[in-house]
């Protein structure tokens, strides 16, 4: 007879947790940790500005979530461009800079976009960061400003705590920043003019 | 006496299990030699906009196809040592991509002799949920809860694994498995789950046809 009623109980118990656990503000912190890239640098003299802000960058994508991607995006960042390119500085500000450079190249987060089951009628969770890349010649002249859209979701969501689901396709937009600008950095059509036209001056 | 009826619904819907049907192409009748010191390494497919191969299914199939002879080089790793060139944006498609990819790119070639990839196994597929039936019904109140009902669905599995010789850079085997079953949760004050493994035997009959496939010297 104790049976039963133990066992409504412990239902109602497992519910309730449930339910108060979907209430509340979700802090999600990326991974600084990414794996090196296969990309042999080209020779190039660059700067790029990662600004404090841009380092300590909090998104809030909607009320109940903020996505701490600051280092992170700096980190994955640095991990590129050091691999695109054979002389890269990294500074928090053109003031420091000394050396005469190619490029100065300045990254902002223009929007973050955050898609969770409850809104996207999906078993999946799905993080878009668009980047702006502004580029700037040697005399800080821009030459583009290239947006930079990057994508992460999770496979399938089920049974993952929401702030891990999110942490996850963060991290996987994250890593799709390496694979977008070892693709696309030389072939933004402003840089490779600007390239060509120097080393043929050369 | 009164639970008699429900035991046997339960042990008769128990008895449904998936049906599992696999399809083998190969190049030839031979199975592939694969030295001690060379790897085969999976990666699931992720380039289509409505579905992706899922990770936990790709660790599956290395799971059941690796043994102590044979080397598997898990998917996670292999995105790490690779990157970023297996990316969903960057992985290549084709068999000349992934030529073209290794003979640019001196570091990535490089990274696959290091980890002695020679078979490389692409998994694409998934896993889809359709003919939902029934309904249950859960409520809670201060003197506990229940659910009560019957709820029916069934499962596809489709699976391929396409293996490629990155030695001879050409398509050595593909290997497609399809499986099927129907689910039931019984509402008895508690849900009483009936689940069909049909992504686990779709798992389980990738990973045995892919293990046959080699022969480990």
């Amino acid at each position: 007879m104790m049976r039963p009623l133990l066992i409504s109980r412990v239902l109602t118990l497992t519910v309730c947790i449930l339910l108060l656990q979907g209430c509340g503000t979700t802090n999600v912190q990326s991974s600084n940790s990414f794996p090196d890239l296969l990309i042999k640098p080209r020779p190039l003299r660059a700067a790029v500005v990662l600004t404090p802000e841009f380092s300590s960058y909090k998104a809030v994508p909607n009320k109940a979530t903020t996505l701490e991607i600051g280092a992170a995006q700096s980190s994955i960042l640095t991990q590129v461009f050091s691999a695109l390119i054979d002389n890269v500085t990294f500074v928090e500000s053109v003031d420091t800079l000394e050396q005469p450079l190619d490029i100065i190249i300045r990254p902002s987060v223009v929007a973050v976009q955050l898609a969770v089951p409850s809104g996207n009628y999906l078993n999946v969770y799905e993080v878009w960061i668009k980047y702006n890349l502004a580029i700037s010649d040697s005399d800080d002249q821009l030459l583009a400003n290239w947006f930079m859209p990057v994508y992460g979701k999770t496979a399938d969501s089920f049974m993952l705590q929401k702030k891990n689901a999110i942490s996850a396709a963060t991290d996987i937009a994250l890593r799709d920043i390496g694979a977008k600008l070892a693709m696309d950095f030389y072939r933004i059509p402003a840089l490779q003019g600007y390239l060509n036209d120097r080393q043929r001056e050369q | 006496m009164q639970k008699i009826p429900l035991i046997i619904a339960i042990l008769l819907l128990a008895g449904c299990a998936a049906t599992t049907t696999i399809d083998e192409y190969r190049s030839s009748d031979r199975q592939l030699d694969i030295e001690v010191n060379e790897t085969v390494a999976l990666l699931g497919r992720r380039d289509a906009g409505h579905y992706e191969t899922d990770a936990e299914f790709v660790e599956c199939v290395g799971d059941n196809l690796s043994s102590t002879q044979l080397k598997v080089l898990p998917e996670a790793e292999l995105m790490d040592a690779l990157y970023p060139w297996l990316e969903p944006r960057t992985a290549p498609k084709g068999l000349l991509r992934m030529r073209q990819l290794m003979q640019e790119g001196p570091l990535i070639k490089s990274a696959v002799k290091d980890y002695g990839i020679r078979y490389f196994v692409w998994l694409d597929g998934s896993t889809e949920t359709a003919g939902q039936s029934g309904s249950m019904s859960c409520a809670a109140g201060p003197g506990g809860a229940g659910c009560f009902g019957f709820a029916t669905w069934d499962k596809t599995s489709i699976y391929e694994a396409i293996v490629w010789d990155l030695d001879a850079f050409s398509e050595v085997a593909r290997v497609r498995v399809d499986s099927e079953g129907t689910s039931y949760l019984i509402g008895a004050v508690a849900p009483i789950p009936l689940l069909t493994p049909v992504k686990n035997d779709a798992c389980k009959g990738i990973g045995q046809q892919l293990h046959n496939l080699f022969n480990p010297k």
